[in-house]
């Protein structure tokens, strides 16, 4: 082997020493640049409000890492841009820290302590490494373009939903701009090192230190071959190399100065943003602070630190968009936009050195960047967004927040404002009776303790719909009469329930929500019992995941799981299967809020169900448009609803028979739903509780078996 | 600039209610309070002027009751509504509604307003008089049934539309300072927020004695009042009753209740 000090790379290799201090000139001068750039950033965030998520930072560190690494929430439903994007970032990664190991000994080890590390073998592997890199970076990056330019992917259309062709911020061709000239800068940079490395192999081909290990930097090495094949000599070479050099320099170096100004400061904000990540985020709405002279978001300064921080993380991929309810049946929403909106807003109004004033903040109305009562009010808060967001942006908690201000300046649709009103004056949706609350429980053959009165195993929390719709009262009748027959020691809170409060907080009616809540949390300390049970999805959430923050700790499971249990241990007796086909739908406040995905699937089997999935399904499970309060507001005429959209997805299953449900506003909307769909006749909607009771019935069975 | 908006919480009856022993109103056990609707929009005009006025405009809200009435004027404060005044001594008991104009015309004279709102009407006894009544005391001018209005704080006169029977409307220019009794639909009353009630709770309400607008237990109650409630009861059902069966059946039940209800 030649003396292995000899095989590296010389930098800056037979430059004049102008030369180089003029790259290292324009080097400073860009990093001043993105350091100005960051600067600014995170004077933006600054201006937001406090926010509490520091806790835990190692942790969460560790877990942002593991996201990065492994890539986990960008290959999914989408993996060939998640594997692409995976080429780049590995290459990306790769190439950085082999420029860092390269200042490491050039600028710093071997100035200071005459250290050299960077030859021999370790720079022969070096050198395989990052053209390995370089080829991912490309390839990564080709991928991209060909996504962008002939896939015409619905979710990288940047035209929007709540605007007009015409308004100024209708198409946002800047986006389509910006993407591709990142695009092209960055498989430049990449194109221009290897064909610069190439050229240096090709200049130094006589010198067998560099040209005999060529084949460590194989890309090189072939670039090399092909430019020896088209003719071009060692001097000529030479003579093209600075001009590459430069090229790919000052191309680099601008790059980076770019980075805080552009979509490539994703780099920073996309992990910082999955660092911050609430896993409760939706879950658990923020509380508003009693001293607190308004709710929720008016202006930009409203938010906080860290919603700014998301803001800037939206890479505009668009698979919030693609998941979103509302945006498929064609209402004025697109979580992205939204996200973009205030992005641009907060750009605009915060990045200068002085703040405009108040008014210029103001985040609602028809400008651009505000953002419309219409979009916010079209949400379901179903939680898709969030769900899939593949950098942890809070969607949902950043339209509630606004919406607590639509609340406050009463801009709601009249029947939701009566609705509001009904459930204060009454406790319930209904606007029914206090005292009707456990009317049904006087038509079982047997009596329903009282919680209040006496101690109870599991208590029941009914919630509004079970409690009151006629529907849904059969249902809860055979829930009752379920648990009688396994054995269960349970009891109702009768009138003292109001509604949880799961739709109202989502309405943005936090003063509202604060009432019900402490009202219940209240009731129920007052009661013995070992934990809750429920059939309201809606009602579980907010029990389970909010009014701890009011100070109400209570253990509460959705009957799926109770049942399952009982099922299990025998307490509940099947007496038959069912032989039929069915599907089924994941409430939004069960699977992805709660991720209750197995238990109902299990009880389905046990059932002796065939159990086919719709394509929309568990965590991507179609929300019913009922949820953030919607079930309140009446749907726009022409529009299609979410519920007819999903039962088209059903009729789809080839001999469908039961399309099961296990949330009674499910039940409600998805009845109503096949009547208008045209799928009536062809397969019905049932809440699981209702297949079950179908399963027990014959407790007279029992005896003729046993007689038998 | 003053505008003084009356205001009553009425009562609505909860499912399966009972009357008082006394036999002269429904159990207090079976009765929803809230704000009475009409004065929803009454205060909502009054707020409409103070918000495009130039000049200072002070709503004052005012309501004859006990303790409870607290919460539906902590409502209307929660709604803009700068001040709240309310009247009660147990001696009020049973006041009809000229006796409550009476209470009513002597708050105006204390505060002096320069307009004075009422609802038409209360949804729970629904006279249609306190608002009159309490303009005859004043010898004020009154227009009934306001579904429009155009004043300028300052103004001499305000301009109104009121609604007649048949869908006609009547235009009335009318001294200040009146007494209008404001009709439904005159404007989209706005959302008190939860939140905004709590805050309000921060505002004090004025509580005054009937010694304090100079009226003394004399000039209220069901003893000096100009009518008295007798009775309240439910009348015995009518004879209705669902008929079933087929649709030929259905005829010839009708027909054999026609012929027994004309005696054949
Ligand atoms: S919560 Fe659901 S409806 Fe609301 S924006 Fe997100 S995906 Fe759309
Ligand atoms: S918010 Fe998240 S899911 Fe939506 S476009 Fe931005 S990065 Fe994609």
């Amino acid at each position: 082997m030649d003396n292995a000090k000899q095989i590296t790379r010389v930098l800056f290799e037979s430059f004049e020493p102008q030369a180089i201090h003029l790259f290292y000139a324009i080097g400073y001068l860009a990093i001043a640049i993105f350091i100005y750039g960051v600067f600014v950033q995170i004077r933006k965030y600054r201006r937001g409000k406090a926010d509490g998520s520091w806790n835990e930072l190692f942790g969460r560190f560790v877990d942002m890492l593991k996201t990065m690494a492994t890539h986990r929430t960008l290959v999914r439903r989408d993996k060939s841009a998640g594997r692409a994007h995976g080429l780049i970032f590995l290459g990306f990664v790769l190439l950085f820290i082999g420029t860092s190991t390269i200042t490491l000994e050039y600028d710093i080890l071997e100035p200071l302590f005459g250290i050299k590390f960077w030859y021999g073998n370790f720079y022969l592997i070096f050198s395989l490494v990052l053209d390995v890199a370089g080829l991912s970076l490309i390839v990564g990056l080709l991928y991209m373009m060909y996504r962008r330019q002939w896939l015409n992917l619905p979710k990288l259309d940047y035209k929007r939903v709540d605007r007009q062709p015409g308004d100024p911020d209708f198409d946002r061709s800047q986006y389509r701009r910006e993407d591709w000239a990142f695009l092209w800068s960055f498989i430049l940079i990449g194109i221009t090192g290897f064909i610069l490395e190439a050229s240096r192999l090709v200049w130094l081909s006589e010198q067998a230190t560099v040209w005999d290990y060529r084949f460590w930097s194989p890309v090189g090495a072939l670039l090399a071959e092909i430019m020896h094949g088209l003719g071009l000599t060692d001097q000529s070479a030479g003579v093209l190399r600075p001009y590459l050099w430069w090229f790919h320099g000052l191309l680099s170096l601008t790059f980076i100065a770019c980075i805080p100004y552009s979509k490539i400061k994703h780099i920073f904000t996309a992990a910082s943003s999955l660092m911050f990540k609430d896993p409760l985020a939706g879950r658990r709405l923020p509380m508003v602070p009693d001293e607190q002279k308004t709710a929720g978001y008016k202006t930009i300064t409203d938010l906080t630190w860290k919603n700014l921080l998301h803001l800037d993380a939206c890479t505009k991929c668009g698979r919030c968009q693609e998941a979103c309810p509302a945006n498929a049946v064609g209402a004025p929403l697109s979580p992205r936009d939204v996200i973009l909106s205030l992005r641009e807003f907060a750009n605009h109004a915060l990045s200068s050195k002085e703040l405009p004033k108040e008014a210029e903040l103001d985040i609602h109305g028809k400008g651009i960047g505000q953002v419309f009562m219409e979009t916010l009010w079209s949400c379901r808060t179903c939680l898709a967004c969030v769900e899939i967001c593949p950098v942890a942006v809070e969607h949902v908690p950043i339209i509630v927040q606004m919406r607590r201000n639509l609340v406050e300046a009463g801009e709601m649709e009249p029947l939701l404002e009566k609705t509001l009103q009904t459930i204060h004056k009454t406790g319930n949706s209904f606007g029914e009776s206090k005292r009707k609350r456990a009317a049904w429980t006087k038509e079982l053959p047997f009596e329903v303790k009282d919680a209040r009165t006496e101690p109870v195993d599991i208590l029941w929390f009914v919630g509004d719909y079970a409690s009151f719709d006629p529907r849904n009262q059969k249902v809860t009748k055979s829930f009752a009469r379920l648990m009688q027959h396994a054995g269960v020691d349970f009891g109702l809170l009768f009138e003292a329930e109001l509604n949880a409060g799961n739709d109202v907080r989502r309405v943005g009616e936090e003063g509202l929500y604060e009432l019900l809540a402490s009202s219940n949390i209240g009731t129920l300390q007052a009661c013995d019992f070992a934990s809750i049970v429920t059939t309201d999805p809606h009602s579980f959430n907010t029990i389970r995941n909010e009014y701890p923050d009011f100070g109400g700790q209570f253990e509460i499971e959705h009957y799926t799981t109770l049942v399952k249990r009982l099922i299990e241990t025998g307490q509940i007796k099947l007496k038959k299967k069912l032989d039929c086909r069915v599907t089924f739908h994941d409430p939004c406040h069960l699977g992805r809020y709660n991720k209750g995905f197995d238990a109902p699937r299990e009880v389905l089997k046990l059932l002796g169900c065939e159990l086919v999935e719709m394509g929309r399904n568990r965590d991507n499970s179609f929300c019913c448009g009922a949820g953030g309060g919607r079930i309140w507001i009446p749907d726009p005429v022409g529009l299609e609803k979410p519920s007819a959209n999903r039962m088209k997805e059903a009729g789809q299953i080839e001999g469908l028979q039961v399309f099961v449900v296990s949330c009674p506003k499910d039940l409600t909307m998805f009845e109503d739903a096949l009547k208008t769909s045209g799928y009536e006749g062809r397969f019905v909607v049932r809440e699981l509780i209702e297949l079950i009771d179908e399963c027990v019935e014959y407790e007279v069975w029992e005896d003729s078996a046993v007689t038998a | 600039m003053k505008i003084l908006v009356a205001v009553k919480q009425v009562a609505a009856l909860d499912e399966d209610f009972e009357i008082r022993a006394d036999e002269k109103d429904v159990d207090e056990d079976f009765l929803l309070y809230d704000l009475n609707e009409w004065d929803d929009f009454s205060l909502e005009e009054a707020m409409k002027i103070k918000e495009a006025s130039a000049s200072e405009v002070e709503v004052v809200v005012v309501s004859v009751g006990p303790d409870r009435v607290d919460e539906s004027l902590r409502k209307c404060l929660a709604k803009g509504a700068d001040r709240a005044i309310r009247i009660w001594d147990d001696s009020i008991e049973g006041s009809d509604a000229i006796a409550i104009g009476r209470i009513l015309a002597a708050v105006a004279q204390k505060e002096a307003p320069d307009m004075l709102f009422a609802g038409v009407q209360s949804s729970d006894q629904a006279y249609a008089a306190t608002g009159i009544s309490t303009a005859a005391y004043l010898n004020w001018p009154h227009a009934a049934v306001v579904a429009n209005l155009q004043y300028q704080p300052g103004n001499q006169s305000a301009l109104i539309r009121r609604e007649l029977e048949g869908g006609l409307l009547q235009e009335v220019e009318i001294n200040c300072p009146a007494v209008l009794t404001i009709q439904l639909g005159i404007n989209k009353p706005r959302y008190a927020s939860l939140r905004g009630i709590k805050q309000a709770a921060a505002k004090a309400i004025e509580q005054m004695s009937l010694s304090e607008i100079g009226l003394s237990a004399a000039d209220v109650g069901a003893t000096h009042s100009m009518s008295r409630v007798r009775r309240m009861y439910i009348p015995s059902k009518g004879r209705a009753q669902m008929i079933e069966g087929t649709i030929a059946e259905q005829a010839a039940k009708l027909i054999q209740i026609m012929n027994e209800f004309k005696g054949v």
